[in-house]
């Protein structure tokens, strides 16, 4: 069952770019596109970039290097894309939030260059274990590159926004919940993958990859089409006993 | 090997902390669909004023011996850091009052509540800064610093959560008024 092209292999690698571009579709069809537009965009083109890499491994005549030259350049584009959702998901953090969105534009710009640092660095160090065949290795640091990135910067979107005890707009909550996990299993798969650690067993790390990210369509299915439970009242109060302590602390100070 | 293994521990570390703060962001607005939000503690402002004020600083250096002086800088500076992680914690449960208070269908409160919110953010950063700066001194006493924007944006959020109080129970700022006639 855990092998390389068994069903659950051809399951895995398609059913959730079926679900993503279902997904898609009924957020077109009900405009949430508008909202999200490069979480939309991510959609549209993971759904395209793996039923294209799909359609390149299983044709009896595609070549192994067109595939990996094809998921080269896809992986560039989709890393861009994640660095627009991410720049998407921070706006929607900071939007009604003024006060603080200078300093975490300025935050978030210092950890990007840091983690970018880190990547690059990480990316020196990882030895090209696939010589026979050099645009495998090349694909998978690549990828270990982004993630290291992507992962520090999902990672900086949580504790951000604990540490100013924010709360996440609904749907942009699952989508970063979503993306935070997978990216940060990828970052570890895609480091397995790069270092070779695995050696003739790394197509186990495939199904791990496709499981978690099937995981994170459901998530985002959840969020971008269950609507939010609504709150039963608009506003809370300071609550009673609260207020009378900081009315007696300011009459305390009032009087001194 | 040994760099494969550390970025795989980060992923795992990130993924857990990912999902334990989601987990807890979560339950968060679960609590205030019960309309549930934390408790305020009660600061005293002269008296961290008193202690962050650096005239005393400079008399205590004037006064007592360099070893002394070390050690009541740092007895002063442990008191500091705790006030304003009180401060700072105020804060975080006034960002929640004000958001929750933002969905309010009245012009005036929600106008008071952005107030709120935009202060007690405003708040919780100078105190996670003056924090930073605290723990600095702890290790270097006799670095100066100012710790009294804290101070004075904490007055500050003071009057934003009375008005948004008021606005939100009148009968609390006529309570106000008759104990202080009492």
């Amino acid at each position: 069952m855990l092998q390389p092209h068994s069903l659950l292999w051809h399951y895995l690698w398609l059913g959730p770019q079926v679900l993503q571009g279902a997904l898609a579709v009924v957020l077109w069809r009900r405009g949430i596109h508008k909202l999200f537009p490069f979480f939309f965009a991510y959609l549209i083109f993971g759904a395209i970039e793996q039923f294209t890499l799909y359609a390149m491994d299983v044709v009896p005549f595609g070549s192994v290097d067109a595939f990996w030259e094809a998921f080269f350049a896809g992986a560039i584009i989709e890393g861009a894309i994640k660095f627009a959702v991410i720049g998407e998901l921070f706006f929607h953090l900071l939007q009604s939030r003024p006060a603080i969105a200078k300093l975490g534009s300025r935050l978030i710009s210092g950890v990007g260059a840091a983690v970018l640092l880190l990547a690059v660095a990480a990316a020196a160090y990882t030895p090209v274990v696939h010589r026979p065949l050099i645009s495998i290795s090349r694909a998978y640091i690549l990828l270990q590159s982004s993630y290291v990135i992507d992962c520090g910067l999902a990672l900086f979107l949580f504790l951000f926004a604990a540490h100013f005890k924010l709360t996440w707009n609904y749907r942009a909550f699952g989508i970063a919940l979503g993306l935070g996990t997978v990216w940060c299993e990828h970052m570890a798969a895609w480091t397995l993958s790069a270092s070779g650690v695995l050696h003739n067993k790394s197509y186990l790390l495939d199904f791990v990859n496709t499981g978690t990210y099937h995981v994170c369509v459901l998530i985002w299915c959840y969020f971008l089409l269950v609507p939010e439970k609504v709150a039963t009242t608009s506003a809370v109060s300071l609550p009673e006993n609260n207020l009378d302590i900081w009315n007696r602390e300011l009459e305390r100070l009032l009087q001194q | 090997m040994i760099l494969a293994i550390v970025i795989v521990t980060a992923a795992i570390l990130a993924l857990g902390i990912i999902l334990r703060l989601a987990t807890i962001q979560h339950l968060q607005v679960s609590r205030e669909r019960a309309g549930q939000v934390g408790s305020i503690r009660p600061i005293d402002i002269e008296a961290f004023r008193n202690l962050v004020d650096s005239a005393e600083d400079e008399y205590l250096r004037r006064r007592l011996s360099p070893a002394k002086f070390r050690e009541v800088r740092r007895t002063r500076l442990r008191a500091m850091a705790a006030y304003v992680h009180a401060v700072g914690e105020n804060a975080a449960v006034l960002v929640r009052v004000g958001e929750l208070a933002l969905a309010s269908g009245d012009p005036h409160i929600a106008e008071a509540s952005q107030q709120l919110v935009n202060d007690a953010l405003l708040l919780r950063r100078n105190a996670t800064v003056a924090l930073a700066r605290i723990y600095f001194a702890l290790a270097w006493p006799y670095s100066s610093f100012a710790a009294v924007r804290v101070a004075d944006r904490y007055e500050r959020l003071s009057g934003s959560a009375m008005l948004l109080g008021r606005l939100q129970n009148p009968a609390i700022a006529v309570r106000l008024s008759a104990s202080r006639a009492r």
